[in-house]
C-alpha cells in the first residue's frame, strides 16, 4: 500500500468513525452520568434519520436537511425526555439487567411505531448541494460529504467538551459521573439534571442520525446496526468519557476500514473490533479513558 | 325479584353462543361475499417484513396477499378459502426456522412460499422435508438448494433463476465485454458465495486471461453489512478495475451506490459495474441510480411487457397506493398461482398429490412465457433479464433498462448431467474454497 492509498483508507475509516463517535458519545454520556445502559439509544438515532428524510421530502433537499436537523433534535429530545421520566426514573436504583430490559422494551415499541408511521420500505435522500461533490487528491477521489461528516464530528466533540468543562451544567454532569451520591447531597436537582443529560444524549443520537441520512438508506433495522458498534466503542473508550468515545470510534473505524480489504484480516475485521473490546475489558475494564468505578 | 331464565331458553342461548364461537374460529364453512367455502386452508409465508431486506418482504407479502384474495374472489381452491399466513422473520435465519416450525406444526399450512434469503431456505429445509410440506421458492435461489445431497428436498420447487443461472450468465456477459480486470463485491453468506463462485467459474472458462484484482478473501463482505462502504470504495479506487461484479442487494446496494457516487459522481463510469438488481433498488434511488450500469434482474415488469404482467401491474398499483411491483412481487405471485393450479388439478391439498401436478408440468408466468418444472431437480426453466440502465423518459420515477436481453431459461439452466454429477459425487473434491463445486465436475471441464 502506497502513502496515497493509506490516506484513502484512513479517511474512509475516519468518516466511518465520525457518525459512530456522535452516537457513541451520547450513549457514553448517559451511562457515565446516569449509570443506565440505554438500549433505546439506537432507536433515537433511527427516529432522527427518518425525520430528516421525511422533512427533506416535504421541503426539498436544501431546506430539508437543516429543517430535518431542527425537527429531529426537537422530536428526539422530547422522546428522550419522555423515556427518562416515564421509564428510567423507575429503574435507576434497580439492577442493570432491569434497566436493560426496560430500555429494550422501549426499543421494541419504537421499532413498531417507526414501521407504522414511516412504513417498511427504506428511504433515501440526496446529499445537500452544499456538501455534495468530490475532491481529488493524489489520484483518488474523496467525498465532500464524508469530509463534512468528519468535520461535524470534530465540531460536536468540541461542543460537548466545552459544555462539559466550561458550563455549570457540565460541572454537574461530571460530578454525577464521578460521585452521584455527593451530587444529591449538594442540593442539585438530580431528577432535572438526569433528564437534561438524557435529552443531551438523545440529541447526540439524533445528530448521528441526521448526519448519516443523506449518505445511506434509512431503514427500520438502523437502530441495532449502530447500537452494537456504539456499545463496543463506549466500552473501549470508557463509559462516561467523551475523549474515550472519540478514540474508541477512531480505533473501530480504522480497524474496520483497513481490516476489511486486507486478504489476511478480511474475514475477521468485525471480530477484531470485539477482540479489542474484550482485551480492554480484561486489562482495563473501565476503558482506555474511563475512571474505575468506586 | 329478577326473573330466572327457564332451562330450555338457557340451553338455546348456550347453543347459539357455541355456534357463533365455532363459526368465528372457522371450524366450519365460511362465507365471503356471495361465495360459501367448505373451510379455510392456510398458505404459509415467512418473509423479511423488517430488517435489512424489509423492502423485499413488504413486496412479497403484498403480492401473496393479493394473489390469495384474487383466488378467493374466484371461488378459492378446491372449494376452500385460502388464507395467507404471513410471519415476519426480520431477515434472520433463526427466526425463519421458528416461523417455519410454527407455520408447519401449529398453523398446519398446506404449503409454503419460500423465504427471501438462501440461508433461511437452507435452514428450514429439514422441517419442510420431514413434515412433507410443499415449498415453492420464488426468491431464495442458491443452486445448492436443489443439488446438494444433504439439502435436496423432494417437496421443494424453485421458480426463480438460481445462482448457477445468474452467476454463469453474468460471467459469460463479463467475458463478452472483454474486461481484463474485475473487482468482486459479494455478501458473505450462502447466496453470495454460490453466485459469485458460479460467476468466476463461467468467467474463467470463457476468458481465462481475465484477472480478478482483489484477493479471494476480500470478495466477500460481512452480511448483513456495515452501512458504510468506504473501505470497499477505497479498494476499488486503488485497484482500478475494468469491471466491478457485485451481487449485493437491497439496502447494501443502495448504500454502496450512494456512497460511491458521493466519492465520485462518475464512479460507475470509471469503474463500470454489473450487479444483480431489482425494481425495489431502482425505486429506492430513483433518478440517483446511475445510468449505464449493467444489471441482471429476475423479473422487471418494464422489460417483460405482456398482457398478463401489464394487467398485474395495474391491479397491484390500484391496490397498493400506486406502488410498482418489484421482481419479487411478480415471482411470488407466480408461486401462488403455480400452487393453486396444481392443487386444483390434484383436487387435494396433500403435498404428494399436489407435487405430482407440479413436477414436469408447465405453467404460464406473468413474465410472459411458459415455464416447466424440470423433474430431475424441480427447478423451473425461468429466464433472466439483462440490460443497461437508462432514463425512462419520464415514464417511470426510476431508470429502466436499454439493450435488454431476456435470457431464456433453457439456455442458462444447469444441465441435468451436471446436476447428476454433483448429486452422485462424481466431481473432484477439495481445491480452492472459492472454486465452485460444479467447476470440478467432468461435464463442466469438458
Amino acid at each position: 500500500m502506497n502513502p496515497a492509498q493509506v490516506l484513502l483508507f484512513a479517511v474512509g475509516g475516519l468518516s466511518n468513525a465520525a457518525y459512530l463517535f456522535i452516537v457513541a458519545a451520547g450513549l457514553s454520556l448517559v451511562f457515565g452520568a446516569l449509570r443506565v445502559i440505554n438500549m433505546a439509544h439506537g432507536s433515537l438515532y433511527m427516529i432522527a434519520a427518518f425525520v430528516t428524510v421525511v422533512v427533506a421530502e416535504k421541503l426539498g433537499i436544501a431546506l430539508g436537511f437543516w429543517g430535518g436537523l431542527v425537527a429531529a433534535l426537537i422530536l428526539t429530545g422530547v422522546v428522550g425526555a419522555v423515556i427518562e421520566v416515564v421509564v428510567l426514573r423507575r429503574v435507576y436504583r434497580e439492577a442493570h439487567l432491569v434497566q436493560l430490559l426496560g430500555t429494550y422494551a422501549v426499543t421494541l415499541i419504537i421499532a413498531g411505531l417507526v414501521r407504522i408511521v414511516f412504513g417498511p420500505n427504506y428511504r433515501t435522500m440526496k446529499v445537500p448541494a452544499l456538501f455534495s461533490g468530490s475532491l481529488s487528491l493524489a489520484g483518488f477521489s474523496y467525498s465532500v460529504y464524508s469530509l463534512f461528516m468528519i468535520l461535524a464530528a470534530i465540531l460536536i466533540a468540541a461542543g460537548v467538551y466545552l459544555m462539559l468543562y466550561r458550563t455549570a451544567l457540565g460541572r454537574n454532569i461530571r460530578a454525577a459521573v464521578s460521585d452521584p451520591e455527593l451530587l444529591s447531597a449538594s442540593g442539585i436537582d438530580v431528577a432535572r439534571l438526569f433528564t437534561t443529560v438524557f435529552v443531551i444524549g438523545a440529541c447526540l443520537a439524533a445528530l448521528g442520525g441526521v448526519i448519516v441520512a443523506p449518505s445511506q438508506a434509512v431503514l427500520s433495522s438502523m437502530d441495532t446496526d449502530v447500537l452494537v458498534l456504539a456499545f463496543a466503542i463506549s466500552v473501549i473508550g470508557g463509559l462516561g468519557s467523551i475523549l474515550g468515545s472519540l478514540v474508541g470510534s477512531v480505533i473501530v473505524g480504522e480497524v474496520y476500514s483497513f481490516g476489511l480489504q486486507n486478504q489476511y484480516t478480511n474475514q475477521f475485521a468485525l471480530a477484531f473490533v470485539f477482540l479489542i473490546m474484550a482485551a480492554v475489558l480484561i486489562i482495563r475494564p473501565w476503558g482506555l479513558f474511563g475512571t474505575p468505578e468506586q | 325479584m329478577i326473573p330466572s331464565i327457564g332451562k330450555p331458553l338457557r340451553w338455546a342461548v348456550l347453543a347459539t353462543t357455541a355456534l357463533l364461537i365455532a363459526a368465528a374460529c372457522g371450524g366450519g364453512g365460511t362465507t365471503t361475499g356471495t361465495t360459501t367455502f367448505k373451510g379455510t386452508k392456510k398458505l404459509g409465508l415467512s418473509t423479511t417484513i423488517s430488517g435489512v431486506s424489509a423492502t423485499y418482504g413488504h413486496a412479497i407479502s403484498q403480492s401473496v396477499k393479493m394473489a390469495v384474495d384474487e383466488l378467493n374472489a374466484s371461488g378459492g381452491v378446491n372449494g376452500y378459502k385460502i388464507e395467507a399466513d404471513v410471519l415476519d422473520d426480520a431477515s434472520d435465519v433463526n427466526k425463519a426456522v421458528q416461523n417455519t416450525q410454527q407455520l408447519v406444526l401449529q398453523d398446519n399450512v398446506v404449503a409454503m412460499i419460500g423465504q427471501v434469503l438462501s440461508s433461511q431456505c437452507s435452514a428450514t429445509m429439514p422441517i419442510t422435508r420431514q413434515n412433507k410440506t410443499l415449498v415453492i421458492a420464488a426468491t431464495c435461489n442458491s443452486y445448492q438448494l436443489t443439488t446438494e445431497p444433504d439439502l435436496v428436498n423432494p417437496y421443494y420447487v424453485s421458480i426463480v433463476p438460481n445462482t448457477y443461472m445468474e452467476g454463469t450468465s453474468a460471467g459469460a456477459l463479463a467475458a463478452k465485454l472483454g474486461v481484463k480486470k474485475v473487482f468482486i463485491v459479494s455478501p458473505n453468506y450462502l447466496f453470495g458465495r454460490s453466485e459469485t463462485n458460479a460467476f468466476v467459474a463461467a468467467l474463467k472458462k470463457a476468458s481465462p486471461s481475465t484477472e480478478i484484482v482483489n484477493s479471494e478473501s476480500t470478495w466477500y463482505v460481512p452480511f448483513p453489512t456495515n452501512p458504510r462502504w468506504d473501505s470497499t470504495i477505497s479498494a476499488i479506487q486503488a485497484a482500478k478495475p475494468d469491471l466491478v461484479y457485485s451481487n449485493i442487494f437491497s439496502a447494501d446496494q443502495v448504500n454502496f451506490i450512494k456512497q460511491a457516487t458521493g466519492v465520485d459522481p462518475d464512479f460507475f463510469k470509471k469503474y463500470p459495474m454489473t450487479t444483480l438488481s431489482s425494481v425495489d433498488d431502482l425505486s429506492a434511488l430513483t433518478s440517483s441510480y446511475p445510468l449505464g450500469m449493467h444489471l441482471y434482474m429476475r423479473a422487471p415488469f418494464f422489460a417483460l411487457s405482456n398482457p398478463r404482467i401489464d394487467d398485474f401491474v395495474k391491479r397491484y398499483r390500484a391496490r397498493y397506493n400506486n406502488e410498482y411491483p418489484s421482481d419479487w412481487a411478480v415471482m411470488d405471485f407466480d408461486a401462488v398461482q403455480v400452487w393453486a393450479k396444481a392443487a386444483s388439478a390434484a383436487g387435494s391439498f396433500d403435498s404428494d398429490k399436489v407435487l405430482k401436478q407440479i413436477v414436469g408440468k408447465s405453467f404460464q408466468s406473468l413474465r410472459g412465457y411458459t415455464f416447466t418444472i424440470r423433474p430431475g431437480d424441480q427447478q423451473a426453466n425461468v429466464g433472466e433479464t439483462i440490460g443497461t440502465t437508462a432514463d425512462s423518459g419520464g415514464k417511470y420515477p426510476f431508470p429502466t433498462l436499454k439493450e435488454v436481453t431476456n435470457l431464456k431459461g433453457d439456455d442458462i439452466i444447469m444441465p441435468m448431467t451436471l446436476v447428476n454429477e454433483l448429486r452422485d459425487g462424481k466431481c473432484e473434491k477439495g481445491g480452492n474454497p472459492t472454486t465452485t463445486d460444479f467447476a470440478l465436475c467432468p461435464s463442466w471441464k469438458s
